[in-house]
């Protein structure tokens, strides 16, 4: 295959002149420093919302309140699934899909580096404006993260912690809109010649995905906290019965924005395992069309579910709900056969991003079964705002997209820094996760089927206990994986084995450029001709003639 | 060597299938409750054949593929025959669930029976009051009092579910049923106990400060008992407060 260099078009010299260290980071436009600041920060907000998590099931860890009262379980409950939620799950996906698509596009940088920095502002600035409420008189809000009304209006619940909550989040549903507008037109405008739709690498297709949803979930989740925020302040009366407003109707504006979330959250990790399962087979994606198509069904059915979360209001029409629901499972079930299917009679290494996407396809798997309970309106009679739920959502969140924010942390962090994580930490990261994870939700599904419903602070109830107890000493576990892994970060990023610019053998264009990549991006730039360019360049004879004959490939040791 | 080697893995299916079985809601005590617990165990059923196999496929990958030697693996690209297997199953699977779930659903919401009780219950933060209709019997709870909801066993109780203040939500672990109360809001369902027996109720719907300390008891007991227990409650009217 012939494989010319491609000329690029001359880059302002000003590129050359930033300023280092903080100030270049407060000043920059550049999209790989912007990402940084996006995973750096969303990374900030997880191990908080750990540390509230750890104080839930310290107070939870037998019956009776030990550690908390009601009110201070309730805001570190509610603070818990806000910061995950909000600030955390939504924005690291956004932060690698900063850093990697233009790299994976072959684009020296975003459509919109200005407003792709200001994003970034209006999520921290948003993200600090939240935070602030534990520090205002009567602390932050205590309504739970769903915040559902007339409980979160100003008759019910009083105080500036809900405000700035409302406040905050609202703002970071503005960055997230802009962010969108910036990612979903350096997709379609920005890629390289040659680059076309069905050669974009999967994960650039998953942050497509993710970006355009955000752009269609995130303002009726401005609007909903618009109309909370009038309520709340100046006499708005959207939610009060007897005013004649409606409090369903939150909940339908909420959740019309709350499910797409889960798939704003998980979208780009489907795209992360598809560009490390093949890596790690050295075999081409299996049925790559398909999984593209699969996005697009599940984006677009995800529109179509809201209300199973409303299933238990008596208000909606069950069988539609249902079956839109039940349906998400097939284009969810392609991906999981074509993950197995690219496995198949490829040639595996278990390096510690592999097993971490293996093991993101065993627990989403559990996550994904137990969603077609919910999916099923008398099932979920039964188990609806029991630990049932909080253990279903737990293994798509926490397994789903941790262990896939944990396999790109491996796969790219070479990229981002030049050095390999330690392997041997990697691997006792990955084992005392799966085992504390596990330990943690597993037993919350049987409590759950018991009757326990979430959100309290305490329960009487004897036997309920040893489940519980599990989850406290998993979530611990879970919590020393994780020091596991800042240690490995630390240690990593100073004396970790060089990269190089391909450790993997990667198929996308970010392994063709050097590690870290320049501040525009490429040097030089192969063709294009299939959705595997790096792969292709390598079994090139322009690679083979650069680096020395076709001993050097990586692709045969 | 062959039998020998069967043994052990169909071992390992039978433990995992009983392990995964094992998480099976509690029987139900009421009639709704019934066709929501059958509905429950077929579910349970496909979905541990569902993971068992995906998860056998992914972990057999692992382990026959593992890398051996430097040969590259054949570049396949996919297979439109297996790639139609694995839409058109899963659509017919969740097509058969969902048939079933429709008949379960019609039996857990059915109401067209007369009832036999009639019985509103009003969520308030945060507490339970039962009113018996056309009895003058009810029962309030409140801060340190569990309101017991008392029914007769076998007789349909209809439940006119009201909010006083936020959105609640009714449940009893042992009925497999909830529903929400939502003020502004009339929920109405149908409950048919067939034990007798003390259970729990709890709000499952986060409203607040005290939403923890939100339960009540179910007391189901004979026609019988439940007719002079109604009669006293009547008598003492809405002062009567029998929860401890």
């Amino acid at each position: 295959m012939a494989t010319t260099e491609l000329p690029l078009p001359a880059l302002p010299e000003a590129h050359h002149e930033e300023p280092g260290g903080i100030v270049d980071y407060l000043t920059t436009v550049d999209h790989k420093k912007i990402g940084l600041l996006y995973i750096f920060t969303s990374f900030a907000i997880f191990l908080a919302g750990g540390i509230l998590a750890l104080v839930v099931r310290t107070e939870l860890a037998e019956p009776g309140l030990q550690v908390l009262g009601e009110n201070t379980y309730n805001q570190v409950f509610t603070m818990h699934g806000t910061l995950m939620i909000f600030l955390f799950a939504a924005q690291v996906s956004t932060g690698l899909g900063n850093y990697l698509v233009p790299l994976q596009i072959g684009a020296a940088d975003v459509a919109f580096p200005r407003a792709n920095a200001m994003s970034y502002w209006l999520y921290l600035f948003g993200s600090l404006i939240v935070l602030s409420s534990f520090f205002v008189s009567g602390g932050p809000a205590a309504v739970a993260w769903t915040a559902y009304a007339p409980l979160s209006t100003d008759q019910y619940f009083q105080g500036t912690g809900m405000d700035l909550w409302i406040i905050g989040l609202a703002v970071v549903g503005v960055a997230g809109i802009l962010g969108a507008v910036n990612l979903v037109t350096t997709i379609f405008r920005m890629r390289m010649p040659g680059m076309t739709m069905f050669r974009l690498p999967l994960f650039s297709w998953g942050v497509l995905v993710n970006q355009l949803l955000i752009l269609f979930a995130f303002p009726p989740l401005t609007v909903v906290f618009a109309l909370l925020f009038l309520e709340r302040n100046f006499g708005a009366q959207f939610f009060n019965p007897a005013a004649g407003g409606q409090p369903i109707l939150f909940q339908h504006i909420f959740w019309f924005f709350g499910h797409p979330e889960v798939y704003i959250i998980i979208l780009p990790i489907f795209g992360v395992i598809s560009e490390v399962i093949p890596v790690f087979s050295r075999k081409p994606l299996f049925g790559y069309r398909a999984m593209v198509f699969a996005f697009f069904g599940i984006a677009a059915l995800s529109f179509g579910v809201w209300a199973h979360h409303m299933f238990a209001t008596g208000l909606v029409y069950l069988p539609y709900f249902s079956i839109m629901s039940l349906l998400i499972a097939v284009p969810t079930g392609i991906k999981v056969f074509n993950w197995i299917g690219t496995m198949w009679r490829g040639s595996i290494t278990l390096s510690t991003a592999m097993l971490m996407a293996l093991g993101f396809i065993l627990v989403f798997l559990v996550g994904g079964i137990t969603g077609i309970f919910l999916a099923s309106p008398p099932i979920d009679f039964a188990v609806n705002d029991t630990y049932y739920v909080v253990a279903h959502f737990h293994y798509i969140m926490v397994g789903g997209l941790l262990y896939g924010m944990f396999a790109a942390f491996y796969f790219w962090f070479p990229k981002f820094t030049g050095r390999l994580l330690s392997e041997r930490l990697g691997k006792w990261h990955f084992w005392i996760f799966l085992l504390g994870f596990n330990l943690t939700f597993f037993p919350q599904f049987l409590v759950g089927l018991d009757g326990m419903p979430r959100r309290i602070a305490d329960y009487q109830i004897e036997r309920w206990g040893p489940a519980n107890l599990a989850s406290t000493v998993g979530a611990f576990l879970t919590g020393v994986s994780v020091l596991i892994f800042l240690w490995n970060f630390l240690v990593s990023i100073r004396r970790g084995k060089p990269a190089g610019d391909d450790p993997w053998g990667g198929n996308s264009l970010e392994w063709v450029t050097s590690s870290p990549p320049p501040s525009h991006n490429f040097h030089h730039l192969p063709e294009v001709h299939s959705e595997r360019p790096a792969y292709d360049y390598r079994h090139s004879p322009a690679y083979a003639a650069a680096h020395g004959g076709p001993d050097t490939d990586p692709d045969r040791g | 060597m062959q039998p020998r080697r069967r043994v052990p893995a169909a071992r390992w299916l039978v433990v995992t299938a009983t392990v995964l079985v094992a998480g099976c809601t509690p029987h139900s005590v009421t009639e709704q409750g019934q066709a929501i617990y059958n509905l429950y165990n077929l579910f349970m059923y496909i979905a541990a054949v569902v993971f068992v196999l995906v998860s056998g496929l992914v972990i057999w990958s692992v382990v026959r593929y593992r890398r051996r030697d430097e040969e590259l693996p054949t570049q396949t690209h996919g297979n439109n025959r297996l790639e139609l297997a694995w839409t058109v199953i899963p659509t017919v699977i969740v097509l058969v669930l969902f048939v079933f779930t429709i008949r379960a659903q019609d039996k857990v919401l059915d109401q067209s029976g007369q009832a036999d009780v009639n019985l509103t219950v009003t969520a308030f933060q945060w507490s339970w009051r039962f009113t018996y209709e056309g009895t003058g019997a009810e029962v309030v709870g409140g801060p340190g009092t569990v309101p017991e909801m008392v029914v007769p066993v076998g007789a349909r109780i209809r439940v006119k579910l009201l909010s006083a203040d936020v959105v609640h939500s009714f449940y009893v672990p042992q009925t497999l049923f909830k529903r929400q109360a939502i003020p502004g809001t009339v929920n109405q369902f149908d409950l048919t106990f067939d034990k007798v027996g003390l259970y729990h109720g709890q709000c499952t719907q986060f409203c607040g400060l005290q939403h923890t300390d939100m339960v009540y008891r179910v007391r189901v007991v004979t026609q019988g008992e439940y007719q002079s227990w109604l009669a006293g409650a009547s008598r003492r009217g809405s002062a009567g407060r029998p929860g401890t």
